[in-house]
């Protein structure tokens, strides 16, 4: 009395039991707790960056553990994209990360949310931070307290295929130079390479880099001072955007498809392409990597052509060194940043790959070794770093930006692409900019 | 068989015999040794604990555990707090992202799902002969299924549909000048289905087990009455194979609602542009690991628990006027 299968059978159970794995697996890869920090022997860090950053971060940290032996430590690092999904996991896993490089954009979000450590009771101390300003050091404070060390000077400059203009017969812009001056420079680059090559690349959603210094110009912040909402008017967005609008029309700008596909990708931006010579994203010369043959220079933010108006660049912090409140090394962590702060092997070692470094002292021992084009680097960021300390009418420095934030970013990048390729009006945009930004900050 | 000589001899397995009380304890003594020998007792459960721990530690308990979450905010780093229907809520009146990951997930299921089944079944047609080396056919066009989850090769759709990608290359030997297909929003989405429908293997490879089981002699039958072989795909093969179509069905909508891999390399993790890629998974990912949503990003994914369970029902349902099954 054998027991006969049906196909019937067969397919229906077989259907049942895919429909069951493939659900199952979906909603249980959401679950999760919270956990405790590390308990390893080992002091774990972590960062991110570009191949001569982590090596950069190698070479000094096997300098550092010749001379702390006790010290073990295991480097994790990886690029930009992913990190912070995987610090997130971590962090929720239990598996933290002892040290980290933290990102200025994200230190008050990690901070409020009780996952940083504080490290105010070890300056002066094992923390060693002469030489920093207090301007610096606001990079890394949250609600008056430090949470990261910054790494080094970090400015707004726009990266410049310099032989690139002068094959075409055109000149660099004078440093003083508006955002008129730009479209005429672009559109004179659209004109002479025959429409081969845009000026600029589109950053009509551009936030830390381009809009949050046009909006400064206005007199106006990027995040309200409360951080629940957007500190700055749709009149000046509307601006903005209509200014980037005419910049696409004359063909001064690339078309939206470039400017998506360099979206998260530095590959493609751009300039990197040889679609235009000017960017303003600072990751194609600022992790230090060349990434063409061209000969590179560096500009400030174009300033505001309209009466009133005000400096807009101001200096942070390149990146944070963190240390996690779970973990139970933080003095170790802490003598490490310490070691990066002040370390003349560390400094050496470095060089600009997290910025323009901190002190006078670090900027003097990294200066007999630097490249020409390094040099220019370092010197366009002293130049704007002065004209900043020295402008009466600049906004101060901008607080960490809120939880949020990197939303209310996106949003600006999606819409300014929207406009771009011509699914929505800049009216109808604006409007919806204003409510789903309310709605990400909760104001 | 035979029970003839002695009466205490009588055996249970002979219902005609009238029964006496030796005779039932004698039955019920058969019985219980023959549940033991079928496997009665606590043995087998034993045996199966290892899996047993496997589906209640990591599939039902995270399963309940992230029902939990998402009537919470959960950010993944502080302690959940009880939000109610919050981010139900949310999702349905105030989230218009969420509306365009369901558009583009819907169109993405639509138009794959089909395209890849009648791919599949086309090639596992032809591949249904006895050729020479038919193995080595079968072989290269399922090959595609084995690196189709990769990240490699979403990695290498990337480049063939970027601005100067090799599909670029091809169309201008025909004087067409493309465009970058993944960073258009009109033609992002459709690179993801191209790359889904040339996975069409696994499918493919059912549809063929399928085939050899059809028998042979209703197609003699037909062939004698004069079919045309278009007749007899629509009125032999078809109808014989409906179980088989039913089950890949069943199979592909529910893996194309999941799709998350090809969407998250090809978009740089964005979901762009302009959300046109922004599959549900992936919103899904963003929402609980990027944006520290995780209470959110529970809700979602039971959100889409439901609409699979709900398709899936359809699919059973529907599948009763079409599905023929011959036995």
């Amino acid at each position: 009395m054998g027991h006969q299968i049906s196909r019937r059978t067969l397919f229906r159970t077989a259907s049942g039991l895919a429909v069951v794995g493939g659900l199952g697996g979906a909603l249980s890869a959401c679950g999760g707790g919270t956990g405790a920090g590390s308990t390893s022997s080992e002091l774990t860090m972590t960062w991110w960056g570009s191949d001569d950053r982590h090596a950069a971060y190698k070479k000094a940290l096997a300098s550092f553990q010749k001379d702390n032996p006790k010290v073990k430590i295991r480097e994790t690092y990886s690029g930009y994209d992913g990190y912070f999904d995987k610090f997130n996991t971590n962090i929720a896993g239990g598996s933290a990360p002892d040290l980290l490089q933290m990102d200025t954009a994200l230190v008050a979000q990690y901070a409020r949310k009780g996952v940083l450590a504080p490290l105010d009771s070890y300056v002066g101390k094992s923390l060693d931070l002469t030489g920093f300003s207090k301007t610096l050091l606001a990079a890394g404070t949250v609600d008056g307290k430090l949470y990261g060390v910054p790494s080094g000077i970090g400015v707004n400059q726009l990266t410049v295929n310099r032989s690139g203009l002068e094959d075409l017969g055109l000149k660099l812009p004078d440093r003083e130079w508006t955002w008129a001056d730009l479209r005429k420079i672009s559109q004179d680059v659209y004109k002479k390479s025959g429409g081969k090559i845009h000026g600029v690349d589109d950053v009509g959603g551009g936030s830390l880099q381009a809009f949050e210094i046009y909006a400064r110009e206005h007199g106006e912040t990027f995040f309200s001072e409360d951080g629940k909402n957007v500190g700055f008017s749709p009149e000046t967005l509307q601006r903005w955007w209509e200014y980037w609008a005419e910049m696409r029309k004359l063909n001064a700008c690339p078309p939206p498809a470039i400017t998506s596909a360099a979206h998260n990708d530095l590959t493609k931006n751009a300039v990197v392409i040889g679609k235009a010579l000017f960017t303003f994203d600072i990751g194609v010369y600022g992790a230090g990597g060349s990434v063409t043959d061209a000969q590179l220079d560096f500009l400030p933010s174009p300033q505001g052509d309209w009466s009133g108006a005000r400096e807009g660049n101001y200096v942070n912090g390149g990146v944070l060194l963190s240390a996690t409140k779970s973990s139970k090394r933080v003095g170790d962590s802490v003598k490490i940043m310490s070691f990066f702060a002040q370390d003349e092997t560390a400094i050496k070692a470095m060089q600009l790959f997290r910025g323009i470094p901190p002190t006078e002292k670090a900027r003097d021992l990294i200066a007999s070794g630097l490249s020409e084009t390094d040099k220019l680097n370092m010197e366009m960021a002293d130049y704007i770093s002065k004209r900043v300390s020295a402008a009466s009418d600049a906004l101060p420095t901008p607080p960490a930006p809120p939880q949020g934030a990197d939303q209310i970013w996106d949003l600006l990048f999606q819409s300014n692409l929207a406009i771009a390729f011509g699914k929505k009006s800049i009216k109808a945009q604006l409007g919806e900019f204003f409510d789903q930004a309310a709605g990400i900050l909760g104001g | 068989m035979s029970t003839t000589t002695a009466k205490t001899d009588a055996v249970a397995s002979e219902p005609s015999v009238p029964s006496t009380p030796s005779d039932r304890r004698e039955r019920d003594r058969m019985r219980r040794r023959l549940a033991r020998r079928r496997g009665g007792g606590w043995w087998p459960y034993l045996f199966l604990a290892p899996w047993f721990v496997g589906l209640f530690g990591l599939t039902i308990y995270p399963m309940l555990d992230s029902l939990y979450l998402s009537f919470t905010d959960f950010d993944l780093l502080t302690p959940a707090q009880w939000t109610g229907t919050d981010n139900y809520e949310r999702m349905f009146t105030d989230d218009p992202v969420f509306w365009d990951s369901v558009h583009a997930t819907l169109v993405y299921v639509v138009v794959s799902v089909p395209l890849k089944l009648a791919l599949a079944l086309a090639v596992a047609m032809l591949l249904n002969r006895d050729l020479k080396g038919i193995g080595l056919y079968r072989a290269a066009f399922y090959l595609p299924s084995l690196l189709g989850g990769a990240v490699a090769i979403a990695i290498v759709w990337r480049q063939v549909f970027g601005g100067d990608g090799l599909f670029n290359d091809f169309l201008a030997w025909f004087g067409i000048e493309g465009q970058d297909w993944i960073s258009s929003p009109d033609t992002a989405l459709y690179t993801l289905v191209l790359l889904a429908v040339w996975q069409f293997g696994t499918p493919m490879v059912i549809f063929l087990a399928g085939l050899k089981q059809l028998p042979k002699d209703v197609y003699e039958a037909a062939a004698i009455d004069g079919a045309s072989p278009v007749t007899r795909f629509f009125r032999i093969t078809l109808p014989l194979l409906t179980p088989i179509v039913f089950f890949n069905v069943v199979l592909q909508i529910i893996d194309a609602f999941k799709t998350f891999t090809p969407a998250f390399v090809i978009s740089n993790g964005s979901g762009g542009p302009l959300n046109s890629t922004m599959l549900y998974s992936l919103y899904l990912y963003k929402k609980g690991f990027t944006d520290l949503q995780m209470g959110y990003a529970s809700a979602l994914a039971w959100v889409l628990f439901l609409v699979i369970a709900g398709f899936t029902a359809v699919n059973f349902i529907a599948g009763r006027y079409w599905v023929h099954y011959d036995d």
